[in-house]
C-alpha cells in the first residue's frame, strides 16, 4: 500500500533541478542523481522491488536536493526509505560498528587513552582498512576520558537554582568525544539565566538511519520521544541542540522518514542559536567582549535544511569585533558515517574539495561550523581548526 | 527573528528587491522554497517583445503606449522612468558579479530559441548577443550548429531547418554538425542521463576546453558562426566564452536549452551572490506557509520548518510566482494565494481560465491572473482592505501575460525594484 502522503515523488515536474545541486552527481557519475534515484525509480520500485537500482547507496543524505527541489519532492527521504524498504540488508560490521555511536562511545570514553592511540596507529589503520573497509586516510575524532554526561553530575545540584529550565539534548558527540562544547552549552545557558536539564536519551539516530538501521532507529526515537516529553515541565520550555543533524532528526526524520509521532515535542525542538537569538529578542541579551577574531562560517547541509543557517548567522554578528566571513554554501563531504567509509572516501574528498578551496581563500584565523562532523572533515582537509558557535559565543560571555 | 525587511520568494524579482534593500543598508532576509523560473528561463530578459499579436521593435515607445492605455497593467504602477532606472540597477549589479548583460539600446534584439525559431528580447549574456554578433549576422555566409553526441534536449537539424526558413538568413548556408565527446569523465563513465548540467561540468574543467575548441573548429572551420546548446559552465562562462572563440578564431553562439537552464542559472547565481556580498540573509528551503495580521498590517510570518516561530519585519515583499512556482494555487473550480489569502483577479468559470488551443496566439487567460495591488504595489485583503506593509513583485500580479507579451523579467525586476523602493523611503520617513 503507497501511503497517500507519500506520494511527494508524483509532483515531481523532471526539471533535473535536484541533480544540479547533489553534491555526490556533481563529482561521479557512478551516481544518477537524486531525480533518477528518487522520484524516476520510485515509482517503478513501487512495482516491483527487484527494481532496485543499488546506486542509490551514494545517496549520502545530504538534504541538498530537497532545498533545490521547487516542487516539493521529498527526494532524499523518498531514497533513504527506499535503501532500506527494497534492499536486502547484508550485516556488515562496520556499518554496525559505525552506527553505534552511543555503543562506541561508551566503550571508547572508557578506555580513551588506549583506543585514541591504537586509531591513530598507522598499522591499525591499515587493518581498518583492510577487514573494516574504513579508509586509513581518514583521521578518527579522539575519544574524551570521560563523558559528558559524568561531568554534567557535578553540576545538577546548581541548575536547580534557576527557576526557567532548558532541556538539553547533548547528542553522542558531546557526550563520548567533545564534552567541552557541553560545558559550554551549559555555561551560555546559565548566562541566560536558566538552568539546564539532561534526560536519559539515547543517539538520535542519525547514524542508524544512513546504515539502513530502521527498527533500531525508530527505537531510539520512541524512547527520545517518550524521555524528552515527559521531562518537559510545561510546553513553553524548550529542548535545544548544538547538533544540527541531532535537531534534524529529532523534528524531521522522526515524522518523515522513521513515521514516528514527535507532536508531543515538535514545538520544542529549537536548534540552540535559534533559541538564544529569541532570548536576546525577548530582551534577555547576553552581555558579550569583542573576540578580534576573523572567522570562516560553514553553514551544515542539514542546519540548511531546517533554514536555521540565518540563525547562527545573526548570532556571530551580535559577537562584538568578530569579523565573519560566509562561506558560499557547500556541503563538506562527510555527511555523517559516509566518509568513514571505503567505498564513498574518494567522493567524500571529491564533494569536499570546493568548501576546502574556499576556506584557504577566505584566510580565517579559523572556521566556524555547526556541526561536528563537518568539523571533523575540515580539520582533516585544512589547516584551521574550527570552532562551534556556542563554544565561540562561551568565550565572548564576561 | 526580526528585519527590516522580509522577502518571500527567491526568483529575478525578490532577488532585484533584497539587493537594492541590502545595498540600501537595510537588514534583509530572502526565504525561498525551491529554485526559481531562471533555472527554466532563456536566460534573456524579456521587456516587451509583442503587443497585439505583432512583434516590438522599440520597446520603450510601446511601453509608452501601454501605459497610457492599460491602466492595471504592471508597468503602468512603474512608470517608465522607473522602468529604465531598474534595468539600469540590474544590469549594474549583474557586472558586479561578472555577468555582463548586453542591449541594443532603444531597440529589442533576437535570440535563437531551441527550435531556431527567433525571439525578440532585451538584454542577453555575452555569449547570446554583442557587438560582435550584431555586426557580423547581416554578412554572414556559413552557420554551423553544433551538438554534442548524447545530449537528447537539442536537435542542431532541427534548429537549422527552422532557422533556414527565416528571411534574415536566405543567403546563408546552415548546417548541422553533431560532435563525440572524447571519454572525458574522470571516472570514464559517461553519466546516466546527459542532461546541460553534465556537459557543463564538463566545460568547467578547464583541462578539457582546448580538447573541445579543437573538436568545434574541426566541425565548423569555414564557417563564420558557431551555434551550440548553453553549456558553457555556470561561474567560469566568461574564460571558457573567451578561450574557445580564441583557439577556434570563431564567432561561437550559446542557444538556451531545455531545462534546466545554464544561461538562467548563470544569473541566479550571479544575484545570490551579490545578495550575500551586501550583508544579506539567504534561507533556503523553508517555505512560508501561514501570516499573522492585525489592522491590515503584517505582524509575522511563519515557515513550514518553523511553525511556532515567527520571522518579523517592517515590510514585506511577496515574490512567490505565479501556478508554477505555488506563489497561486489552482484546485478544481477555485483559486488562491496561499499565504495571505489576497483578493485575486479571475475568472471563476474554470472553462474560462485556459484556451482550447495550447499554443494559441492569444495564450491562456489564467497568466494573467494573479493578486490585485495599488499604484504602490500593496495587495488587497478578502475584503478588499489594502495591507499596510506588505508588496508585490513578479509574476504573482495580476493583468499582464508574460508569455503573450514577452515582458515576464522586465515586469519582474520594475516591481521588485520598484517594491524596495517603497519600503526604502517609508522606513527612511519613520525614522
Ligand atoms: C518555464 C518558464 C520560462 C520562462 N522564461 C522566461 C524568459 O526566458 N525570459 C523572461 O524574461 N521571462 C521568462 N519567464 C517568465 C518569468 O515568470 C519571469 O521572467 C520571472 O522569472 C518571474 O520571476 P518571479 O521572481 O516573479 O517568480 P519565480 O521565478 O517563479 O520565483 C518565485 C520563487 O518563490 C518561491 N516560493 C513560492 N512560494 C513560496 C513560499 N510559500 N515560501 C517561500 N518561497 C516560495 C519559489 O520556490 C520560487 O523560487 C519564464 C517563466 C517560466 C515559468
Ligand atoms: S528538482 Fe524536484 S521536480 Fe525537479 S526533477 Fe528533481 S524532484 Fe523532480
Ligand atoms: S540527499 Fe544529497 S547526496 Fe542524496 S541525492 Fe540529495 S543531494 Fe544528492
Amino acid at each position: 500500500m503507497i501511503k497517500l502522503e507519500n506520494i511527494s515523488f508524483d509532483h515531481c515536474i523532471k526539471c533535473t533541478v535536484c541533480t544540479i545541486y547533489c553534491p555526490v552527481a556533481r563529482v561521479t557519475h557512478l551516481y544518477p542523481g537524486p531525480k533518477q534515484s528518487g522520484p524516476d525509480t520510485e515509482r517503478l520500485r513501487i512495482k516491483n522491488p527487484e527494481l532496485l537500482d543499488v546506486s542509490l547507496k551514494y545517496c549520502s543524505n545530504c538534504k541538498r536536493c530537497e532545498i533545490a527541489c521547487p516542487s516539493d519532492v521529498k527526494i532524499a527521504d523518498i531514497i533513504q526509505t527506499a535503501k532500506w524498504r527494497y534492499s536486502k540488508k547484508e550485516l556488515r560490521i562496520r556499518d554496525f560498528l559505525l552506527s553505534r555511536t552511543d555503543l562506541m562511545g561508551t566503550f571508547g570514553t572508557l578506555f580513551s587513552a588506549i583506543v585514541n592511540f591504537f586509531t591513530h596507529l598507522g598499522m591499525v589503520k591499515y587493518f581498518l582498512d583492510v577487514i573494516f573497509k574504513i579508509p586509513s586516510g581518514r583521521t578518527f575524532p579522539n575519544y574524551a576520558s570521560g563523558t559528558f554526561t559524568k561531568w554534567f553530575k557535578s553540576v545538577r545540584k546548581y541548575q536547580d537554582n534557576y527557576a526557567d529550565k532548558v532541556i538539553y539534548f547533548h547528542g553522542c558527540y558531546v557526550n563520548y568525544n567533545y564534552p567541552q562544547l557541553g560545558k559550554d552549552v551549559v555555561k551560555v545557558v546559565n548566562a541566560l539565566g536558566k538552568g539546564v536539564i539532561i534526560t536519559k536519551e539515547k543517539c538520535c539516530g542519525v547514524p542508524l538511519i544512513a546504515n539502513g538501521y530502521i527498527k533500531k532507529a525508530q527505537s531510539h526515537g520512541r524512547h527520545n520521544i517518550k524521555v524528552l516529553s515527559s521531562a518537559l515541565p510545561d510546553d513553553k520550555t524548550k529542548i535545544v541542540s548544538a547538533s544540527s543533524s541531532c535537531t534534524l532528526a529529532l523534528k524531521h526524520e522522526y515524522p518523515n522518514l522513521l513515521e514516528l509521532d514527535n507532536s508531543p515535542i515538535i514545538n520544542n525542538i529549537t536548534y540552540i542559536t535559534q533559541f538564544i537569538l529569541e532570548e536576546f529578542e525577548k530582551g534577555n541579551i547576553l552581555r558579550l567582549k569583542p573576540l578580534s577574531y576573523t572567522v570562516a562560517y560553514h553553514s551544515p547541509c542539514h542546519l540548511e535544511r531546517m533554514g536555521s543557517a540565518a540563525f547562527t548567522i545573526e548570532l556571530l554578528r551580535k559577537i562584538p569585533a568578530l569579523t565573519v566571513k560566509i562561506l558560499h554554501s557547500e556541503c563538506c563531504g562527510i555527511s555523517g558515517t559516509y566518509g568513514f567509509k571505503n567505498e564513498y572516501y574518494g567522493i567524500s574528498q571529491s564533494v569536499g574539495n570546493e568548501l576546502f578551496r574556499i576556506i584557504d581563500e577566505a584566510k580565517p584565523d579559523f572556521v566556524v561550523t555547526d556541526c561536528e562532523t563537518c568539523k571533523w572533515q575540515i580539520e582533516m582537509n585544512t589547516k584551521y581548526k574550527v570552532i562551534h558557535p556556542i563554544s565561540l559565543l562561551a568565550e565572548a560571555i564576561e | 527573528m526580526r528585519y527590516d525587511c522580509i522577502i518571500i520568494g527567491a526568483g529575478v524579482a525578490g532577488l532585484t528587491a533584497g539587493i537594492r534593500c541590502a545595498k540600501e543598508g537595510l537588514h534583509t532576509a530572502i526565504i525561498s522554497s525551491g529554485m526559481s523560473a531562471l533555472h527554466f528561463s532563456s536566460g534573456s530578459i524579456d521587456l516587451l517583445g509583442y503587443r497585439d499579436n505583432a512583434v516590438v521593435y522599440k520597446p520603450f515607445e510601446a511601453i509608452d503606449q501601454l501605459t497610457g492605455t492599460i491602466a492595471q497593467h504592471p508597468y503602468t504602477k512603474c512608470g517608465k522612468p522607473l522602468i529604465i532606472e531598474a534595468l539600469l540597477f540590474f544590469k549594474q549589479e549583474c557586472e558586479q558579479q561578472g555577468l555582463f548583460l548586453f542591449d541594443n539600446g532603444n531597440l529589442n534584439h533576437f535570440h535563437v530559441t531551441t527550435l531556431g525559431t527567433l525571439k525578440p528580447t532585451y538584454f542577453s549574456q555575452r555569449s547570446v548577443f554583442n557587438e560582435d554578433v550584431y555586426s557580423r549576422f547581416k554578412a554572414m555566409k556559413k552557420i554551423v550548429i553544433i551538438n554534442f553526441e548524447g545530449y537528447r534536449d537539442f536537435h542542431p537539424q532541427l534548429a537549422a531547418a527552422q532557422l533556414s526558413k527565416h528571411s534574415l538568413f536566405a543567403n546563408c548556408e546552415i548546417v548541422a554538425k553533431q560532435i563525440e565527446m572524447p571519454q572525458l569523465q574522470d571516472d570514464g563513465k559517461y553519466p546516466h542521463e546527459f542532461r546541460s548540467i553534465d556537459i557543463a561540468r564538463i566545460f568547467e574543467k578547464e583541462a578539457n576546453i582546448e580538447k573541445i575548441a579543437d573538436l568545434i573548429r574541426l566541425a565548423a572551420k569555414d564557417a563564420d558562426f558557431v551555434v551550440m546548446p548553453a553549456v558553457m559552465g555556470i561561474t567560469n562562462f566568461n574564460q571558457i566564452h573567451n578561450k574557445l572563440q580564441s583557439r577556434t578564431r570563431l564567432l561561437v553562439y550559446e542557444v538556451p536549452t531545455l531545462p534546466p537552464s545554464i544561461l538562467g542559472m548563470r544569473i541566479d547565481n550571479a544575484l545570490k551572490s551579490r545578495f550575500a556580498e551586501l550583508g544579506g540573509v539567504y534561507i533556503a528551503g523553508d517555505k512560508v506557509v501561514r501570516a499573522d495580521i492585525t489592522d491590515d498590517v503584517v505582524n509575522a510570518i511563519y515557515t513550514n520548518s518553523h511553525p511556532e516561530n515567527p520571522m518579523e519585519a517592517q515590510c514585506y515583499i511577496l515574490s512567490t510566482g505565479s501556478f508554477f512556482s505555488g506563489g497561486l494555487v489552482s484546485e478544481f473550480d477555485n483559486m488562491y494565494e496561499p499565504i495571505f489569502k489576497l483578493k485575486l483577479h479571475h475568472e471563476p468559470e474554470r472553462n474560462k481560465w485556459y484556451n482550447q488551443n495550447f499554443f494559441h496566439r492569444d495564450s491562456h487567460a489564467f497568466l494573467q491572473y494573479g493578486v490585485l495591488t495599488d499604484e504602490s504595489l500593496r495587495p488587497y485583503d478578502s475584503n478588499n482592505n489594502i495591507i499596510q506593509n506588505l508588496y508585490c513583485s513578479g509574476a504573482i500580479m495580476a493583468h499582464y501575460n508574460p508569455i503573450k507579451e514577452g515582458c515576464g523579467s522586465g515586469v519582474a525586476i520594475s516591481t521588485g525594484y520598484k517594491a524596495a523602493g517603497q519600503i526604502i523611503n517609508l522606513l527612511k520617513r519613520m525614522s
